[in-house]
């Protein structure tokens, strides 16, 4: 262990013969050593020197350990503490415990039991430590997961479409249908990969108190149809007949128009993936007077009986597509979340070969009279 | 009918700047590019341009809306139409939490995300452009 790195304990006993020995024993084992002869002094120390690993004598004048202890929680509950007495009765050692020391020393005990047990306290200092910065790392990764991924990976990849958009464009008069084709091929591979990029920062991302707020009266047709034009090309290229009915007047929901589209667009695409050549998905959106249920159907490839229970789990993709395609796994959780957050549901029947059909549900907007409009569930 | 238009491109990723100066120089513009808020300036007071292309996350966060800010904060170039070019349209929304994902956070004239289709980028630069022509005919 480096010398920056090594582990700092800090011994406190009112007995110097104690300390002696203790140090003794802990000597040539490469830890940063500390002693206080009593819990103030001890606790004076422990705010200047930090240690890794206190080990406190529970009897002592003044201070007593289990006082020790209790201000260490205070002060930092991630420093390991042992305690250690001659008065050794199960009591005293629970009540140590309850006030958070990790492990319990009976006097007297030999070298070899001191330093087993400073080592098993070491081990456990180290895994507390390792599980702090992996716990910081994570919380970092989520809160910056939007400028890193933008960023780190992005970036890149828009700068080389953005090359290949010049490319095509300048190659356009001299290039042959081959090489067309393998432009057109690159641009469509790096398009996916971009969308995917996309996909996964936004399953990391949604805010659904961000929805809840931007909620306001919007006619499904509005979505629906923002969704059905943004996948009118990808259908075209599969000869998929991609229709749209909406009733009149629309139904009108309380809602975030943006993600709501997002949700249709991620329900059509997999409509799109999952369809062979030819295909047919029909969207349509019908109330009562309580809500609206606006269905994406299919008659594509369908989903096999054992993966429904699992279509609307993260980073859960079903088998490829009808020409291979796979999904990010996360298109169906981030719906679902998005649903959720407008209080309401989103379910999906199919029958393998047959085709899919997943229904929105979504609690109707009523505008009542005089006080205007009432935000739904 | 555009070839005298000036335009200036501020991106610190200078790949990604080579993709759209190409498609505004082909188009006839004249295309200057910076490749941080300060030289940026330093341009838009050495010369008059017509338009400015703006990337939003430079250097150690989001200078470019720091940039935009200023600008509008200087007489001298307030009127100046402002493109926004982002990697992520809601990095707006997250760096202003609580807001809507387009906000109107600052006042710029337009905003496209990055890799952005030649047609589209013409068709935007081709509209502010104009929009900045009828805004005040006598300067021109």
């Amino acid at each position: 262990m480096s010398v920056q790195n090594s582990i700092k304990i800090l011994i406190i006993d009112d007995e110097e013969i104690v300390l002696e020995s203790c140090t003794a024993i802990l000597r040539g084992e490469g830890y940063d050593l500390a002693t206080a002869s009593d819990g103030t002094r001890g606790l004076a120390l422990l705010q200047e020197i930090r240690p890794d690993i206190v080990v406190v004598d529970l009897k002592m004048p003044g201070l007593s350990g289990f006082d020790v202890l209790e201000r260490i929680r205070e002060a930092d509950p991630t420093m390991v503490t042992l305690v250690m007495t001659g008065y050794a009765t199960v009591q005293s050692a629970v009540e140590a415990m309850k006030r958070g020391a990790y492990d319990f020393l009976p006097k007297p005990f030999t070298p070899d039991e001191f330093r087993l047990i400073v080592r098993r306290s070491v081990e456990k200092r180290t895994l507390v430590l390792e599980t702090i910065a992996l716990r910081r790392e994570r919380e970092l990764l989520r809160e910056h997961f939007a400028s890193i991924v933008s960023h780190e990976l992005k970036a890149p990849l828009a700068a080389v479409q953005q090359n290949l958009f010049v490319l095509e464009r300048e190659l356009a008069p001299a290039a042959t249908e081959d090489q067309r084709g393998r432009l057109a091929r690159i641009k469509v591979r790096i398009g996916d990969l971009l969308q995917l990029i996309e996909t996964w920062r936004r399953g990391v991302s949604v805010d659904i108190e961000a929805i809840k707020a931007r909620r306001a009266a919007v006619p499904v047709s509005l979505p629906i149809g923002k969704a059905v034009e943004s996948l009118a090309d990808a259908a075209a290229r599969k000869e998929i007949d991609l229709t749209a009915s909406v009733p009149e007047p629309a139904p009108v929901v309380w809602g975030d128009q943006g993600t709501l589209t997002e949700t249709l667009v991620n329900l059509i695409g997999n409509a799109v993936k999952y369809s062979r050549v030819g295909g047919r998905i029909a969207v349509s959106a019908e109330a009562d007077d309580a809500e609206v249920r606006i269905a994406v159907a299919d008659n594509g490839v369908g989903i096999a009986p054992e993966d429904m229970p699992l279509v609307f789990d993260a980073f859960y993709s079903g088998r490829p597509g009808a020409a291979g395609e796979r999904g990010s796994g996360l298109g169906l959780a981030i719906s679902r979340r998005v649903i959720e957050a407008h209080g309401g549901s989103i379910a999906v029947q199919s029958t393998p070969g047959k085709g899919s059909t997943f229904v929105i549900t979504l609690p109707l907007h009523r505008d009542d009279g005089p006080d205007g409009p009432r935000p739904g569930a | 009918m555009t070839e005298s238009k000036q335009l200036l491109i501020v991106d610190d990723d200078p790949d990604f700047v080579a993709g759209i100066k190409a498609i505004l120089d082909g188009a006839g513009y004249a295309t200057d590019v910076a490749h941080n808020p300060k030289d940026g300036f330093a341009a838009l007071r050495s010369k008059r341009y017509d338009l400015l292309l703006l990337d939003i996350m430079m250097g150690r966060g989001a200078e470019g809306v720091m940039m935009a800010r200023k600008i509008r904060k200087e007489p001298a170039l307030r009127d100046l139409p402002v493109l926004i070019i982002t990697g992520i349209k809601e990095q707006i929304a997250f760096m202003f939490p609580g807001q809507a994902v387009h906000p109107r956070f600052m006042p710029v004239d337009e905003l496209l995300e990055k890799p952005v289709e030649p047609e589209l980028l013409l068709e935007k630069v081709r509209a502010l452009l104009a929009a900045a022509g009828t805004r005040q005919p006598e300067v021109r």
